[in-house]
């Protein structure tokens, strides 16, 4: 006697019996993907000066501070965030570089930290994997130099390194980038905001309420 | 903090008021009908902004409404590839023919954890299977996280917008219900502190609570991906922080691949709140040693989805990727607010999901719940033909009407009846209008319009008066001006 | 040219003057107009309250009727949506291949009236005066479904005498919506209150459409608050000329 058929099955024999596309022996659902249409605006038009710009324009409008630096003094600009921030303890991923560890702060590399030690940090220092031009947007790839997500959710305050090679005009071309999917991603446009209260925008809800770029120069 | 009964007792589609019923105190209240003009204009506004700054919106539109259709063809491939890589990543995917499976699903799987709390980020899909009093009932303390649910839960109100679902509360409500509920009796109404006071709140259940549940923006089918979309933080939290993380979507929420982000995320933010993006969208792959839930469960629900996939023109309706820009753009929800259609979904997208997903047995007053103004369907970024799938339902649910023995009864059923024998024969017709002139001619003042009418009638001369039938038809006056052996006879069939 | 005037039943039995408007203006214009007296109804009432079967009937006798004509003319922009956007679907449904045919020739040749002055004759100065203030009410169908644009405008700017006043929110609906009005009729009478609104404040004496469905529910509003102003279909304004104009509605 065979079992019943399981809620996986039932579902799916009825997906296929609505959808019976499969009627010919050659058709193939990757062929017919290939030929969806795709003619909006693939790659931006702006020359890299003025996508920088613009990458710049739009952080500063959700609200971001960005400087930008040549490579040679990045670990200066560091510094000097940091300082700025007043602050005294911040987390850092594991694989972010030695030399962007400023001297006289506290910091916490994450080589396994518990949560209530990222909750006590004041600020963390990341990079980034790209950042879109046309929308202000920094995606994190979670790698060794961006830190795991919950390095960039629970400290207040975000410092951002991200470099002017790095920084795409449009999201289509983010993706581009990405040769392989990644498995993680936080695409970060601003801080967090509601507007559920009287659609009066407020920002920082949960998650830093200070974002600051530093953007690197590091292609002409 | 426990619901009642159900988690949306008027938001249940089984209990709720037919529409014109629904719609009458909202109708009443201007307050309320300020707050939802006013949240409506705001995202309009913005949203018109950037869609005329966006050359490629048209082509955007175009693309996303082909990949949500091909997705939709191709339904059964996809979700088969979406189970085989969030399994092979550490994910386990369960499959719920409807919502009693889903919850069942869903509190075996608490209970495995013995967990006595949870956190949630809003998804809808999980109000429709009305899952939090289910696990209320089985004694596990759910906590909304979203602000918007948030006050909503702590105020025992129910959600009256897809992407706003307080925007029928106003500053001093929230202040009320924040005070009353976190015991801060110093609470300003400054929107500013309202949200701090939240965030305060909500700090330590994140860090505690050790399981979540929330929904999908989207599955990827081609890395077993879920992504998740959001603009508060809060599903940051409920994503990373927790030991076990259950995702609860609809089958239909798949897309084949990850590069399809690029086209749905550029139409969803400028659609749902006028934004070039929201602040926060997370991506995560089955589970990541070192990096967020070690336990990931994706319940993935049917609910008569299949069903619906099975209808040629109803089918567009899967499509839909909760942006809200219909009900945005809609003359009648501006009026009524999302409490009126009586569903966790409301404005044009609820009134055709909504009575499918009760197998057109309830919610049959919401796909007349619309002028088909057609506002709805040109801002849709995925182009569902959403007048098209209202008239479709029209027709089914008058269908069923043609079944009961006693339809004669309803005068409008009745009406269409008639007016459909005279129209077929141009000598019924002048019949008709000879009658019609007769018997209005009761109703007619002297200054030659119509201010009440009985039955039927009434509707209409409760607000608007109506020119009393002229003398003269425009026939008539034809057929007078032109001698009748000119004119071609043709008798149409 | 020869053109067939389809009159839609409810002008022909509520606003006639409208019909004779459409008559006096495209003879004016040298248009042989004829008027097939089989005709009664394009079947969208019954289309859009759920009554396919019925709508089909009305469909199939609208499409044998003219099926021989140059042109068919319709005063009414959810008309022509209704036989353009909603024929095609329920003859597939319903029909034969034979009448789909019959259809696919007739649909070109289908036409709402500001659609036929522009685009099928090429005028936009119809000889019209009409020395009066007018707002122009955008009716959903004629503003979506059938994109007739900025025809209209066109059309009253050429008319002598006449001053346009600007419409706020004009791609609103006004909350008719054919048997919504009925089944719906205290919303459809909100919306109405808030469309008035922003036709009321334009100060103008005339509110114009192309449909008067449309103009029915907002004139019926006008009239029971003494709003001060009047509702009157396009083509009457186009027929006007220097001599006394007999019909707006009083």
């Amino acid at each position: 006697m065979s079992a019943p058929p399981t809620s996986r099955q039932r579902i799916l024999d009825r997906v296929r019996q609505s959808t019976h596309s499969s009627a010919d022996p050659d058709y193939n659902p990757e062929t017919a993907y290939a030929a969806l249409p795709r003619t909006f605006i693939l790659r931006g038009q702006l020359t890299a000066e003025v996508r920088i710009q613009l990458m710049i324009e739009r952080l500063r409008e959700y609200g971001a501070e960005v400087v930008e630096c040549l490579p040679e003094v990045l670990p200066a600009s560091i510094a000097a965030q940091l300082a700025a921030s007043a602050k005294q303890t911040f987390a850092a991923p594991l694989g972010l570089a030695a030399e962007w560890l400023a001297g006289g702060f506290n910091w916490k590399v994450d080589d396994g930290l518990r949560i209530e030690e990222i909750e006590a940090v004041e600020g963390v220092v990341t990079a980034a994997f790209c950042g879109v031009a046309n929308s202000g947007t920094i995606a994190l790839h979670h790698s060794v130099t961006e830190g795991r997500r919950v390095l960039t959710l629970l400290p207040d305050w975000h410092l951002c390194i991200l470099r002017a090679s790095q920084v795409v005009e449009t999201l289509p071309e983010y993706f581009d980038r990405c040769h392989v999917p990644p498995n993680l991603v936080t695409w970060i446009s601003g801080p967090s905001a509601t507007a559920d209260i009287e659609m009066t925008r407020i920002q920082g809800v949960h998650g830093p309420r200070f974002l600051h770029v530093i953007l690197v120069r590091d292609v002409v | 903090m426990s619901q009642t009964a159900a988690a949306h007792p008027q938001l249940d589609p089984t209990l709720a008021l037919p529409f014109p019923q629904a719609a009458l105190p909202v109708l009443r209240n201007p307050q309320l009908r300020r707050n939802v003009a006013h949240a409506i204009d705001v995202i309009q506004a913005k949203r018109s902004l950037l869609v005329a700054e966006k050359t490629d919106w048209q082509q955007l539109r175009q693309a996303a409404s082909a990949i949500r259709a091909h997705a939709l063809d191709n339904l059964a491939y996809y979700l088969e590839q979406f189970e085989t890589r969030c399994t092979a990543a550490g994910g386990t995917v369960h499959w719920a023919a409807d919502a009693a499976e889903a919850r069942q699903i869903i509190l075996d799987l608490l209970r495995q954890e013995s967990a006595t709390e949870v956190i949630k980020i809003k998804t809808m899909t999980s109000a429709e299977i009305q899952l939090n009093p289910s696990l209320e009932a089985a004694g596990i303390r759910v906590f909304e996280t979203d602000l918007a649910e948030l006050i909503l839960q702590l105020g025992n109100d129910e959600p009256s917008h897809i992407v706003v679902p307080a925007l029928h509360v106003n500053r001093s409500q929230v202040r009320e219900i924040f005070a009353r509920r976190m015991g801060l009796e110093n609470l300003s109404d400054d929107p500013q502190a309202l949200t701090a006071a939240a965030r305060t709140y909500l700090r330590r259940k994140f860090l505690t609570v050790p399981a979540a549940i929330g929904g999908a923006n989207f599955l990827i089918a081609e890395t077993g991906s879920v992504a998740v979309i959001e603009s508060e933080g809060n599903g940051r939290m409920c994503l990373t922080l927790p030991r076990t993380l259950i995702t609860l979507a609809g089958i239909e929420k798949v897309l084949p691949r990850f590069q399809d982000l690029a086209v749905m995320l550029q139409v969803l933010a400028r659609s749902a709140t006028g934004e070039r993006m929201n602040p926060y969208t997370s991506l995560w792959t089955g589970i990541t040693p070192g990096d967020g839930p070690q336990r990931f469960h994706v319940v993935l629900l049917d609910n008569q989805r299949s069903s619906i996939l099975s209808r040629p023109i109803e089918r567009q309706t899967l499509k839909c990727i909760r942006c809200a820009a219909c009900m945005n753009a809609c003359p009648v929800y501006r009026q009524t607010g999302g409490h009126a259609y009586g569903s966790v979904y409301p404005g044009p997208i609820g009134a055709i999901l909504t009575p499918q997903l009760m197998r057109m047995q309830h919610a049959k007053s919401l796909p007349y719940a619309s002028s088909l103004c057609g506002a709805c369907y040109e801002v849709c970024p995925v182009k569902i033909n959403i007048p098209e799938v209202l008239i479709d339902l029209r027709a089914k649910v008058t269908d069923q009407e043609r079944g009961r023995f006693n339809r004669f009864l309803d005068p409008m059923y009745l009406g269409m009846k008639i007016a459909n024998f005279l129209f077929a024969k141009a000598w019924r017709f002048r019949a008709a209008q000879r009658l019609a002139r007769i018997g209005l001619r009761l109703f007619t003042a002297g200054d030659g319009w119509i201010h009440s009418l009985p039955g039927l009638g009434a509707k209409w001369t409760q607000t608007r008066d109506l020119r009393g039938l002229p003398s003269e038809t425009f026939r008539n006056w034809w057929a007078a001006r032109t001698p009748v052996s000119v004119e071609s006879n043709k008798e149409a069939k | 040219m020869r053109a067939s005037l389809f009159i839609t039943c409810y002008n022909d039995t509520l606003f006639p003057e409208t019909g004779r408007a459409v008559v006096r203006l495209l003879e004016r214009l040298g248009v042989d107009i004829e008027f097939r007296p089989q005709q009664t109804c394009c079947g969208q009432m019954h289309a859009n309250t759920g009554f396919r079967g019925e709508a089909y009937s009305q469909a199939k006798r609208f499409v044998r009727l003219y099926h021989d004509t140059e042109a068919v003319v319709i005063p009414s922009s959810s008309c022509v949506a209704m036989i353009r956007d909603q024929y095609p679907g329920l003859f597939e449904e319903l029909g034969n291949e034979a009448l789909r045919k019959e259809l696919a020739a007739l649909l070109p040749r289908v036409f709402e009236l500001s659609e036929f002055l522009i685009d099928r004759l090429g005028v936009e100065d119809v000889g019209a005066s009409f020395p009066h203030r007018v707002v122009y009410h955008a009716s959903c169908h004629g503003l979506r479904a059938l994109n007739l644009g900025d025809r209209p405008y066109r059309l009253l700017a050429k008319v002598r005498g006449l001053s346009q006043a600007p419409l706020a929110n004009t791609d609103r609906c006004c909350g008719f919506g054919g048997t919504f009005s009925i089944k719906n009729a205290e919303v459809s009478s909100a919306m109405l209150a808030v469309k008035l609104q922003d036709i009321v404040q334009t100060g103008a004496e005339y509110c114009t459409a192309l449909d008067n469905s449309c103009l029915m529910h907002l004139g019926g509003a006008m009239h029971r608050q003494y709003a001060g102003m009047k509702t009157i279909h396009l083509a009457e304004i186009l027929a006007s000329t220097e001599a006394p104009i007999a019909e707006a509605l009083a």
